[in-house]
């Protein structure tokens, strides 16, 4: 079985936030990947952006210039 | 500790609900039924009078446990939290058309699973249908087809749910006010308390486990993440051991006394109409009862459509039949969706279509 590690993890107000989300980070090459909302975040079953905590800062910045609005980052194992 | 952190521990809570689900048919549930929520809702709406199909009419209190249960095991865990204004009357409509996808194939994705342990290929069948629906579903999330957010209101909001089941649940135990069919499959239950218990254990276990159909195979075509699918795997392994050890596995097309029929193109259909509108809902029928429990009052929207559309369903002739053996003549008759079945699922798919390709997200200002 995979090792779990921290990681980056971002929620979405909507599955369409997370869709975005997946599509701007193909076109401007920002890493991470989209997985399901980790169980100890969320009782909901949305989808969220997981990444390395060293890319936070180009995750944000990207955000914003993408007009996608977070719901909340956190740190957890993933 | 933490049962939801493994595949392993998720697959457990399936099959945990499974055995609730088995103990229920050996009880008295109807057979190859055991546990459906289109069906008990329909069942529901019957006892309230809100169509006259004499026999399904019940008051189940599974419903009223799977709600309750969500919502107890919610509260106790800090995680409920009262949510609305996601489209609501989207969700109502929504909720119309899975009740009547459900109802043209009888029954929604939990009994499908369930037919399918017990041999039942009708069901195989309709498992393609549900799959192509939420194929279709996941390319409108990915051409950008959004609800919009809930917002965190009242918490009052999320409590009307629970509390109206009470409410169900105090007038058929206390008062002769709602019906209760004396014949069919509305007639066959399990004791109450063991319905009612029977509920709460499977609402909290798909509380905190997320349980859901469409989600599960949303997930696996979207991300390939199998975790919701071993809820769904746990609980289709111990109803097939289940089944096959009681002598109830029968492999075949033509099964009568199983409330199923063999009409493949309709079976497809119905269940590509509940598997497109739930992905669009975000949950499948069982789904909607547990969100509806821990707050969301979009998902109790959903549960209102249900209700609604399982009336809609009986009052104008929507529901298929399912195959039954004439006991004078032991001849099987074989079960058939009815032609205003067919334009109201047909209807229902385009409406699908013109919500999913329609409701675009919007960009954060």
């Amino acid at each position: 079985m995979r090792k779990k590690e921290l990681k980056l993890v971002v929620t979405f107000h909507t599955t369409a936030d997370a869709m975005a989300m997946e599509k701007a980070c193909k076109e401007h090459q920002v890493p991470g990947r989209i997985i399901p909302v980790p169980r100890a975040i969320s009782a909901g079953c949305g989808l969220s952006w997981c990444a390395d905590l060293s890319d936070r800062e180009a995750i944000v910045s990207m955000m914003k210039e993408a007009g996608i609005e977070e719901e909340e980052i956190h740190e957890c194992m993933v | 500790m933490n049962l939801t952190d493994s595949k392993k521990k998720l697959a457990l809570g399936g099959a945990v609900c499974g055995i609730v689900a088995a103990c229920l048919a050996l009880l008295g549930n109807p057979a190859n039924m055991a546990f459906c929520i289109a069906c008990f809702i329909r069942d529901t709406a019957g006892a309230f009078g809100m169509h006259q199909a004499e026999v399904v009419q019940y008051a189940r209190p599974e419903i009223i446990g799977l709600v309750l249960g969500a919502f107890i095991i919610s509260v106790a865990t800090k995680e409920y939290c009262a949510t609305a204004g996601s489209s609501p009357m989207i969700r109502f409509v929504l909720g119309i058309i899975i009740m009547i996808g459900a109802l043209v194939f009888l029954g929604c994705p939990l009994r499908m699973i369930i037919r399918m342990s017990a041999g039942d290929l009708n069901a195989w069948v309709a498992l393609v249908g549900f799959i192509l629906g939420i194929a279709t579903g996941v390319l409108a999330l990915k051409k950008g087809f959004s609800l919009g957010r809930a917002h965190v209101t009242n918490k009052e909001n999320g409590v009307v749910l629970p509390v109206i089941v009470v409410g169900i649940l105090i007038l058929a135990l206390c008062t002769s006010l709602l019906k209760a069919s004396e014949a069919g499959p509305g007639s066959m239950h399990a004791p109450v308390i063991a319905s009612l218990i029977g509920g709460l254990i499977f609402g909290a276990i798909a509380q905190k486990s997320r349980m859901c159909f469409a989600g599960s195979i949303r997930d696996i075509i979207l991300m390939k993440n199998f975790d919701l699918f071993s809820v769904i795997a746990g609980l289709f392994v111990v109803m097939l051991v289940f089944n096959v050890a009681t002598g109830r596995f029968v492999l075949g097309f033509n099964t009568p006394g199983v409330i199923a029929h063999s009409e493949h193109l309709w079976n497809l259909l119905g269940m590509y109409t509940v598997g497109f509108a739930a992905t669009l809902a975000g949950g499948c029928p069982l789904r909607q009862l547990i969100l509806a429990g821990q707050g969301s009052s979009d998902a109790a929207m959903t549960v209102v459509g249900m209700f609604v559309g399982s009336a809609i369903c009986h009052n104008f002739g929507l529901a298929a039949s399912g195959t039954a053996m004439n006991a004078e003549t032991q001849e099987v008759v074989a079960g058939a969706v009815p032609l205003n079945g067919k334009v109201a699922c047909i209807i229902c798919i385009i409406v699908c279509f013109v919500i999913a390709f329609t409701n675009k997200r919007k960009e954060a200002k």
